[in-house]
Formats: C-alpha cells, structure tokens, sequence
C-alpha cells in the first residue's frame, strides 16, 4: 500500500519540471566553481584528493535542500487541508512520515548523482571504498533533512515555510563546514548543528575524519562524533515530525 | 443496540484572543444506526467542531465521544465512518484518479477505484487533474473517497456548498441511494430545506448547543413561525394572551400559526397597521436559542 503512495508521489514531483531542474543543476553549478575550477582540487587527503571533499559538501547541499524543501512542501500541502483528507483514512501519522521521507530520499538522489558524474568526469579522486560509502551515508543521511524541512514548515506556517527552510539552510550549510572551513568558537558550535554531522559523516570515508580548519592546523573529529550528532537530530526531529504532522490534522 | 454516535457531555474550547471560544458546550448526543440526521445551524454554532470530533481530527476538551462504541480515530482506522469535508483538501497536481488511487491505498480492503469512479459520476474525467476540476466535480471526488471504506456512517459538512441547483439535485439522489443501503448519515447543513428534504431527524445547534432535537417536521414548525405585529389599544392584555413583547410601541409576537393571531388580534383587539412577516432561519434560532436559555 505505501509503495502506491510512494509512486504516486514520485509522479508528482516528477510533474514539477522547475523546481526538479533547479534541484538537480544548482549543486552541480556550486561544484563546478568550488571544486572542478579550482588548483588545490589535485590536494591528497587520506583516500582521495580535495577535490573529493568537495564533491562531497556540494552533493550534500544539493541533497539537503532538496529533500528539506520537500518537506516544507509537504507541511504547506498539509495545511491546506490535505492533512485532514488524510486524518480520515487509516494511514497512521509516522507511516506518513516514513512515506514523505522515503521519497525524499529518492529525490536526493538526483543531485548527488548529477554531481558524482561531473567530479567522476573531472579531477576528482578516491578510492573505490570511499566513493561507495560516500555516497551511501549521502543518500541514506539525507532523510534528516526532509524531516527538517517537515518541522520548520510545520512551525512556520504558510509560504513563509519555504523561505524559513532554503534560509536556514544556508546558514547550517555554513556551520556545516560545507562552503569555507571553519575554526575556533564556531568549530566548536558548529558540531552541535545538524549539516555538520551528516557533511563530516559523509566526508569520513575520504578524509578519516581530519577536518580543514580556517587558521591552518587541520583537526581531527573521532568517528563518534558526527554519528551522535546525526544520531540524536534523527530522533528529535522524527519526533517532532510525527507530533506535528498530528496536529495538522485539525482545521487551521 | 450499538448506538452509531455518542456524545456525552462534549465541550470544546479554542483560545481566542482574549477569552477561551467556546466551540461547543457539553452536549449530549446519540444517533442510532441507519438514521439520517440533519445538524442545522448558523455559522459558528459549531457543527463543524462537533463533526470533527467525531470524526476524530480534533479531540474534545472534555466530554467522551464514541463511534460503533469506538474511540472515534479507530472507527476510522477501521474504514467505519468516513467523510465528505466541506474544507477537505486535495492534491491539485494529481488526477482524478489517482486521488482516488492513493486514498484507496491507506486501507487494507477498499472498494475498487474504478467502481467508486463510477458511482460519483468521475469515470468521464478520471485523467483530468484536480486543478482543472470545478468546484463540483471537486466535491463529487471527495464524496467518491468517502465510499472507498464502504462505511457504515458517513459524516458530511455542508455537501452541497459551493454545487449548482444540479449537481445539488443529483448529490441528494445519490444520498438517498446510500442511505436506502442502511447507512447512517448526518450531514451538517443551514439550509433548512435541505435538512426537510432528506432528513428524518433534524439536530438544532446555536452557540455552541443542542437548541432542538425531534422529527425534521416539528423542527420546521418551529423554525417557520412568522412574526406578527401590530398597534393595539391594550397590548399587556395581548401579551399575556399570546406572549410576545412591545417594540417600539409595537406589540410583536413569534407564532407558528400566525394566521390565528393575526385574526384574533383584528377581530378581538381592534389591531390596526397588523404586519404579518416571515423571520429568516437566523430569526428561528435566535428565538430558539433565547428558549433554551429560559
């Protein structure tokens, strides 16, 4: 039964041919002029180059503000009455939310798939291990971001749900150590956040875990790190997507 | 026997900018299997908050409700009750059909998509997307969801909002169709003709309560009576004959046979300048309300 909910609603994002093209092609874009341009690209880490590494944050940005939109999408559709539809047949508020973030995986694979073939195709370089788990904790991770979006959407009502979560993400995109590196008080703060905990989780098969910090000396994050963070994000927000998308059920 | 709904004691309150709004307050109500019941009311009487409570999208703030002797999200869940919505949402990028199609998918035994197509008169635009539809073919696909769990009570909040004198006609025929099939329906409305049409039984609600319960006729009676007013002589002997009170000099009464009044107060009181007026619904319950209240 999901599995009909879920082509269904992969038919209906396939059917939004704009916002899938900006999805699939910005992240290549920042990549692009980020990383292919760049000299320091062909820079040896661990099991790969630089290159890599950055491959790596623009597929996680493309991925999260797919799958977050997504989920703000899904909050607005919801509240426009759709959730009460819903909240009259037996599908149960967590199966919802398994379905919705199901499918945002799916959609997060169109950019992180655009993205690997152009850094493929160009100076990218790692070992066949670390291409694999890469893009593996890309995909899988992403579902963060789709109950992210969930969340937001539900507690910023309306249209302004969109703005909040593309915003948003762009500030957690750089406290996630995706655009420049950072260091000191804001290093420190920025591990509690969510992007950085899938971005450096994802980056650890390249990099076995050595983070690029702005004043020089490279630092090291223990494996167990970024896993709490995701870790504990994953279960704060399935909560909350859950409770929320309860709510909606009534008139608003 | 099972009633189909019971409420007892049901209150539910919103906060309101100031005060707490009191939606409903404690009413008691119980409808028995394979009766049609009518909840007419003004807006803001809370029929749509009493609906949805028993629907299970908004819980009561006190009280207990109870659907074939369920809690009402399991009735639900159990495909017993389903729903038309007068603020349903659909998805406007999908087709007819595929509404239809993902709807069906949240139940484990539902009636095919192609049948209930058919019996909401959608077969001829099944392909067509939601956002081409109008507004009452929009309506036909919600009541065609609400057949897929073939339930045995179906709730619908003003039905007909928004429908052309046609589509009206034929969704009442198609109602009593579903009712000769020993379905409970209620069906909240504040059209007083279409509760007299297809109801047996009519809930009068105002402010938040039960002003009214009885035969759809004793309703109407009710709710029918014309105002009659006059000048008189001596109105304090007519207003412990027929009630009524003195508005602007004027006596005025509420009668349900007017005619009766009308000719008493010509031939027995030497009334002149007598005016006899048909109140609106909002009249009846004003002045049903202000009974309830005494």
């Amino acid at each position: 039964m999901t599995l009909t909910i879920l082509k269904l609603e992969i038919r209906r994002v396939v059917r939004d041919r704009v916002r899938l093209f900006f999805t699939a092609i910005m992240p290549a874009f920042f990549y692009v002029i980020f990383g292919a341009a760049q000299s320091y690209g062909s820079i040896k880490v661990a099991h790969g180059n630089v290159a890599m590494m950055i491959m790596v944050a623009m597929a996680a940005y493309g991925a999260v503000a797919a799958t977050a939109s997504l989920g703000a999408a899904t909050a607005i559709e919801r509240a426009t009455g759709w959730g009460r539809q819903l909240g009259l047949t037996p599908l149960g508020d967590g199966q919802y939310v398994a379905i919705k973030s199901a499918l945002a995986v799916v959609v997060a694979i169109i950019p992180i798939t655009i993205v690997s073939i152009i850094g493929a195709s160009t100076d990218v370089e790692a070992t066949p291990k670390a291409w694999v788990l890469s893009i593996s904790i890309l995909i899988g991770g992403s579902v963060l971001f789709a109950l992210y979006g969930l969340v937001l959407g539900q507690l910023v009502r309306g249209e302004a749900a969109l703005g909040a979560v593309s915003g948003s993400l762009v500030v957690l995109s750089f406290l996630g150590n995706l655009f420049f590196p950072l260091s000191g008080g804001w290093l420190t703060f920025a591990r509690f956040t969510p992007l950085y905990g899938y971005a450096t989780l994802a980056r650890y098969p390249v990099s076995d875990g050595w983070v690029v910090s702005s004043d020089g000396d490279p630092v090291h994050e223990a494996l167990w790190m970024p896993l709490t963070n995701v870790a504990v994000w994953l279960v704060i927000l399935a909560v909350a997507a859950t409770l929320l998308v309860r709510r909606s059920r009534a008139r608003q | 026997m099972t009633p189909a709904i019971e409420l007892l004691q049901v209150s539910r309150r919103f906060r309101g900018s100031t005060l707490p709004v009191i939606a409903v307050d404690h009413i008691d109500l119980r409808i028995e299997p394979g009766e049609v019941v009518a909840l007419l009311g003004p807006n803001g009487a809370g029929k749509t908050t009493t609906l949805d409570m028993v629907l299970g999208l908004s819980a009561p703030t006190s009280g207990s409700i109870k659907v074939f002797g369920m809690a009402p999200r399991a009735a639900v869940a159990a495909g017993r009750v389903a729903a038309v919505l007068q603020t349903g949402g659909l998805l406007p990028d999908l087709t007819v059909a595929e509404t239809v199609e993902f709807i069906a998918a949240t139940y484990s035994n539902p009636e095919p998509v192609m049948r209930v197509l058919d019996l909401a008169n959608l077969s001829a635009i099944s392909s067509r997307r939601v956002s081409k539809c109008s507004g009452g073919e929009q309506q036909r696909l919600r009541f065609a969801l609400a057949l897929l769990p073939r339930p045995d009570l179906l709730i619908l909040d003003e039905p007909t909002a928004g429908m052309d004198v046609n589509a009206r006609r034929d969704f009442w025929a198609q109602m009593h169709a579903e009712a000769r099939e020993g379905r409970t329906v209620v069906f909240a409305t504040h059209y007083l003709e279409e509760a007299d049409d297809f109801a047996d039984r009519t809930v009068l609600m105002s402010g938040g309560r039960i002003v009214a319960d009885g035969p759809t006729e004793e309703i109407r009676a009710k709710a029918t009576g014309r105002w009659v007013s006059a000048d008189l002589a001596d109105p304090a002997r007519a207003i412990d004959r027929f009630g009524g009170q003195l508005v602007a000099q004027r006596f005025v009464v509420r009668a349900a046979d007017s005619d009766s009044v009308a000719l008493a107060l010509l031939t027995e009181f030497g009334a002149t300048n007598l005016e006899v007026v048909s109140g609106s619904l909002e009249d009846a319950f004003v002045a049903l309300t202000e009974g309830a209240a005494k």
